[in-house]
């Protein structure tokens, strides 16, 4: 039960962080879908930069440093998206689905040469990070508490204030609702749609990061994230593009996430002999089902994926 | 000499292929109402935004308070103390009025926002000038004229001197026109200045202190509202005398060609009905005209009726066949033609090239298509060579055209063309005169009336109560998605229909007599 | 202005030649990004890397060799002209078909398991992969027409549903000992398509049968449904502007799910063409999507969404995709290709602002040119 608690919570951290980045980016208007590509790129600079840090390093600053690094790549990353969309006007979802599979494109070939040039018989696309994985983790008794729970929450708490309480949440969404009434007071659109992806772009990382330090200590780039980053757009739409609501549908997919993992633990669960590639098909089953629910209605941003030109008015 | 706020000399802005502006001045005195006059694509909008900065032009310059200023963007404008309420207003929906009115220029604490004073100061201002707004509703949930009243006090709130209205009384009833126009007075005599943007000559003649007139791209002139006379001013604006009255013959109603019965359709909007309980019947030779106020169920009434919106209730009875629950192409091809009030929404494919624009409701009939599914390319090219001459539609290319490249006056006549050459019973037109220029909307309106005078069924959904005026043979006036009252346009007044329309007036109507 | 230039403007204004000067430079910047990649990876290789990529099966000396190469590469070719195809087809109509990928999944799943497990004929196998793939195509139609369900998010979840059920389904058909199915050739030789003598084209590749002319075959009877008949009309109108499409009476929730039902068979036919050669056994522990699907997207694109376009565009993709196999892999990895064409996919998206750049700079010297003859005329 403890272990089910836990990997709930941490796949909901990730769903959190990456539904939020989506979240951000489209209150400015521009369809994030290569949100999966952005959490490979993500994992790939958090699993090098635990690779490289010295072991003996201190805690915080590794947690500091790989964070960081993931953030970044992340946020470079999604640069290729902000400007194709926002620049060149270029098919949002097109472009979108190009970082989805350039994402995991690099990080295998780079992997593979890194793997390569270490020892030539060495062709996996795996990083391995086992020992410095271990600054994220704290023992509370039985539970494996990750600090990635706590910063989620805190993201969480954070984008809420940010959206709904400052100047710039308000000029962000104002971006994304009608961009031309935000340009007419004097906001540059452009910019803030660049920051929207931006974010997006560090939380996207981010949840690529905690991805792949959920429960395991290597990470075969050769999978990408398993649709993960699609996941979370279904949670951001779940929860209606409003942080709160995010948060209590990532609990929701995350819990479904983690039974295909802790399934075994459950004797009832057992009992009724499902085939275990159905649980893992049940997440994405269940977002599915979810979908057919809330898409009739929903409250998307009014003006996102439609590229913004000043010229047309 | 003139104490001019701002002033725009000479200004000339060319786009590939056109001159929007040639040569244009136009000076605005401090505290006055200056009239902007001049038709659809005569220049007027492209002119406001270089004062915006959205374009720089060519050649010319601005000047403010007689120093020469450079306006490179909205920000600019704004600091010079312009504003403008925009004719779709820049709101944003699912904002209040307090967050649309600080959006740009919030004040803030540490980094977060401080609405408590901007509150009090919207307060202050709309009792001062006498616009009462709630500053906590939605913009979604307010009527039109207090989402334009938001946008007065949008301007005010940022101490703005110099206001532009770009064809602010489209939206409002007669009487919200005449609180508009007191609004204005109010302004000009607290010493602001305001341009005011319109093809309406009696707001002019009642308004207005002078009035600047564009035609075309030119400057026209500036004349004294006092020296002037409305004929003076049509003609200035269109270069020719301009007979408003639309010729027709009397009236002779035949049979019924089209009996509404309770009709209802559900409002994606609101909770209560968008269309409610709407009986009505239209006749062969005469022209029903449905006016009203934007946003008071027309559209949806007509969604309704052609079918693009479900019914919640009611039966529509059409040519004696009832089609209550058919589809739209069975409705379509049982002679009701649609001329839609979107042309870019619905009446057009505008990647399509024109002749296959031209066939969008025919294309599947055995004159253009084969028994095996392909389409006859060549029947196609001629009928739509033979359209385009008789309707006379101008474009680049002929009937290769892409629809998106031809001017809005040459779309519509397309979609006219291809909705009377159907050769319906029922012709249903909604706003068809929607940013046309003078000339085009003539051409419509005789259209129209020459389809009446062969037989058929006319119903004209208008906003316009000159057109309402001048067209039809007799009014029904829609109000909260009811028809509040049904008159004769020989004998009622603008203003007795503008107390229907704004819901302070309405009478049992029986339609079915 | 001298006629002859007169005319090279036209042409440079020919929307179908932008089109493929805008392919070209997506191409060729592409080549080069994955040039520039191969040169920080290690610089001494890089050259003769995207040498190998570019030559593919002409890295075997002997002409036999090749042959049979450039079959085999032609077989996956003609898998991936199905998955563009799909793609575009749906591209059509303003959909984006990310489900390719799974519809192709299923119709593998499907076929294999058909040929296998009821030692079917190869036509009715073949068939089964059409209608299992059509039908996960439709349920993303469906989702979208009545539910309003964004199509890329479905077709995702789709893709892993359909993976999972695939590996659960050809679980039963496995061999023992290794985690691939049987062998069609050994099990039913029925189900393989019948080869008619092509074979003998490419040094007996036995792999290369009429799946080879039925991709090219679909390509134009998709060119000739799209261009010339009232089906075709009504699904670009759909895709370009769907409030009109439904204004007229065109029924666009139906046309929305058929589309993507046919959609998906061709993703399915695709499939088929290719398992059912033999070429491949289904390996049933796969964790990653099969890619076919996913570069029928770049193909589509890199195509010019022209059906004619994307049967060069298809070959290009598997070409270099195909060529990734011969780097020097001490050094590199054949995923390099992956990276080129998923930015080639990318660089696809500046394709429309490339085209308006030119006719902006077409525009802005005819003006010039016009307002030096009103001088001349003047003077």
């Amino acid at each position: 039960m403890l272990l089910l608690i836990q990997y709930t919570l941490i796949f909901a951290s990730v769903l959190i962080l990456v539904a939020l980045g989506g979240c951000f980016s489209e209150h400015s208007g521009v369809i994030n879908i290569g949100l999966e590509g952005i959490m490979v790129m993500g994992a790939l600079g958090g699993a090098l930069t635990m690779k490289y840090l010295p072991g003996s390093m201190a805690a915080p600053l590794v947690i500091l440093l790989v964070i960081l690094a993931s953030v970044l790549v992340g946020m470079i990353f999604s640069l290729l998206l902000g400007v194709a969309a926002i620049k060149f006007n270029a098919d949002q979802t097109l472009v979108g689905t190009a970082l989805n599979l350039l994402g995991p494109a690099i990080s295998v070939v780079l992997v593979r040469a890194i793997n390569t040039a270490e020892s030539a018989d060495n062709v996996s696309s795996a990083v391995a990070y086992g020992q410095t994985k271990k600054a994220f983790l704290a023992n509370i008794g039985q539970f494996e508490f990750n600090w990635f729970m706590l910063i989620s929450f805190l993201v969480l708490v954070v984008s809420y204030i940010v959206l709904y309480k400052t100047k710039f949440g308000l000029r962000l969404c104002a971006c994304g609702e009608h961009p031309q009434a935000a340009d007419s007071v004097g906001i540059n659109v452009y910019k803030m749609r660049y920051a929207g992806v931006l974010i997006s772009g560090a939380l996207g990382g981010l949840g690529g990061l905690v991805y792949i330090t959920a429960g395991v200590s290597e990470w075969k780039f050769e999978n990408g994230v398993a649709g993960f980053g699609f996941l979370a757009l279904a949670v951001m739409i779940f929860g209606q593009w409003k942080p709160v609501n995010i948060g209590l549908a990532a609990l929701l997919f995350g819990l479904f996430r983690a039974l295909s993992n802790v399934y075994t633990g459950f004797d009832t669960l057992v009992a009724l002999k499902i085939p275990s590639t159905v649980y893992n098909m049940l997440p994405y089953i269940i977002s599915l089902i979810v979908l057919v629910f809330v898409s009739k209605k929903s409250r998307a941003p009014k003006a996102e994926g439609i590229p913004y030109d000043k010229g047309q008015r | 000499m003139d104490n001019y706020a701002i002033e725009m000399l000479n200004i000339t802005k060319r786009f590939p292929g056109i001159i929007a502006n040639d040569n244009i001045t136009l000076q605005l005195k401090k505290g006055e109402i200056h009239a902007l006059l001049g038709e659809n694509g005569a220049g007027k909008s492209t002119l406001m935004s270089v004062l915006f900065g959205l374009y720089q032009p060519e050649e010319g310059e601005i000047h403010k308070d007689g120093r020469k200023v450079v306006i490179n963007n909205p920000n600019d404008a704004n600091e010079l103390g312009i504003g403008m309420v925009h004719q779709h207003f820049k709101l944003v929906e699912c904002f209040s009025v307090l967050d649309n009115i600080i959006l740009g220029v919030e004040t803030t604490k540490n980094g977060f926002l401080q609405k408590g004073e901007a509150r009090k100061k919207v307060l202050d201002l709309s009792e001062k000038y006498g616009l009462s707004v709630d500053p906590d509703a939605l913009i979604e949930d307010i009527t039109v004229g207090m989402q334009q009243r938001t946008e007065i006090l949008k301007m005010l709130y940022r101490d703005n001197e110099i206001l532009i209205f770009d064809e602010p009384t489209a939206v409002l009833t007669p009487q919200e026109i005449q609180e508009l126009m007191t609004i204005m007075k109010n302004l000009a005599s607290e010493g602001k200045s305001i341009l005011f943007i319109t093809h309406k000559l009696g707001e002019i003649m009642q308004v207005a202190d002078r009035c600047s007139v564009l035609r075309k791209g030119k400057y026209i002139g500036t004349v004294d509202i006092k020296d002037t006379t409305p004929e003076k001013l049509s003609s200035m604006m269109v270069g020719r005398d301009v007979n408003f009255i639309v010729d027709k013959k009397e009236c002779k109603p035949g049979e019924v060609v089209l009996d509404i019965e309770n009709m209802t359709v559900a409002s994606k909007r609101h909770k209560n009905n968008a269309v409610n309980g709407v009986s009505l019947q239209v006749r062969r030779g005469e022209i029903v005209c449905i006016a009203g106020i934007d946003g008071n169920g027309q559209t949806e009434f007509v969604y309704g009726l052609s079918g693009l919106e479900p019914l919640k209730g009611g039966k529509i009875v059409l040519n004696g066949q009832d089609v209550t629950n058919s589809s739209i192409r069975k409705r379509l091809t049982s002679g009701m033609s649609h001329i839609p009030e979107d042309r870019h929404k619905h009446g057009l494919v505008l990647d399509y090239s024109l002749e296959d624009n031209l066939v969008l409701q025919r294309y599947f009939e055995p004159e253009f298509t084969n028994k095996f599914g392909f389409l006859k390319r060549k029947a196609i090219r001629e009928y739509a060579n033979k359209l385009i001459d008789q309707y006379d539609v101008r474009s680049g290319q002929g009937p290769i055209t892409k629809a998106r490249s031809m001017s809005g006056g040459n779309q519509q006549k397309a979609i006219v063309a291809r909705e009377i050459d159907k050769n319906p019973e029922l012709l249903i037109a909604v706003q068809p005169t929607r940013g046309l220029d003078v000339g085009a909307i003539e051409n419509v309106h005789k259209e129209l009336v020459a389809q009446r005078d062969a037989g058929k069924g006319v119903l004209l959904v208008s906003l316009e109560l000159d057109e309402v005026m001048n067209v039809s043979d007799r009014i029904l006036v829609m109000y909260e998605g009811e028809i509040v009252g049904e008159f004769d346009p020989k004998t009622v007044t603008v203003e007795e229909l503008g107390l229907y329309m704004a819901g302070s007036k309405r009478k049992e109507v029986n339609t079915n007599d | 202005m001298t006629s002859a230039s007169k005319k090279r403007e036209s042409l440079l204004r020919n929307n179908a030649l932008q089109t493929i000067l805008g392919s070209l430079l997506c191409i060729v910047i592409g080549l080069l990004v994955g040039y520039v990649v191969l040169l920080i990876i290690n610089p001494s290789g890089a050259a003769d890397a995207i040498l190998a990529i570019l030559k593919n099966f002409m890295y075997y000396p002997s002409a036999v060799a090749s042959m049979k190469y450039f079959g085999t590469t032609l077989v996956k070719a003609s898998a991936l002209l199905m998955c563009s195809l799909s793609v575009l087809f749906a591209w059509k109509v303003g959909l984006f078909n990310i489900g390719a990928a799974g519809q192709y999944v299923i119709g593998a799943g499907a076929c294999i398991y058909c040929g296998i497990k009821f030692g079917l004929p190869w036509y009715v196998c073949l068939l089964a992969g059409i209608v299992a793939a059509a039908l996960v195509g439709g349920i993303s139609g469906a989702l979208k027409a009545y539910f309003n369900v964004n199509e890329v998010i479905s077709c995702i979840m789709l893709n892993w549903i359909g993976l999972y059920s695939v590996n659960m389904l050809l679980s039963k058909v496995k061999e023992q000992s290794t985690p691939y199915t049987k062998p069609l050739s050994s099990v039913n030789k029925s189900a393989l398509l019948p080869n008619a003598g092509l074979d003998t084209l490419f040094s007996n590749n036995q792999f290369v049968t009429i799946g080879l002319p039925l991709a090219v075959a679909m390509a134009i009877i998709v060119w000739i449904v799209l261009e010339k008949t009232k089906f075709g009309y009504e699904l670009k109108a759909t895709g370009m502007n769907k409030n009109a499409a439904k204004y007229c009476g065109m029924k666009e929730k139906r046309n929305i799910i058929i589309t993507m039902m046919i959609s998906g068979g061709l993703a399915g036919l695709g499939a088929g063409i290719f398992y059912l050669t033999g070429i491949e056994q289904w390996m049933v522990q796969q964790t990653s999507i099969p890619g076919m699907g996913f570069n029928g997207i770049a193909a589509a694109f890199l195509g010019g969404s022209n059906p004619i376009g994307v049967i060069f565009s298809s070959y290009f993709i598997q070409h270099i995709t195909s060529g990734g196999s011969y780097v020097d892999k001490t050094v590199y990895c054949s995923q390099i290709s992956d990276l080129i064409s998923a930015f080639i996919i990318y660089l696809c998206g500046f394709v429309l602002f490339f085209k308006i750049w030119i006719n902006r700079f077409l525009d802005k010297r005819d003006e010039r040119q016009a307002a030096k003859e009103l001088k001349g005329g003047e003077e």
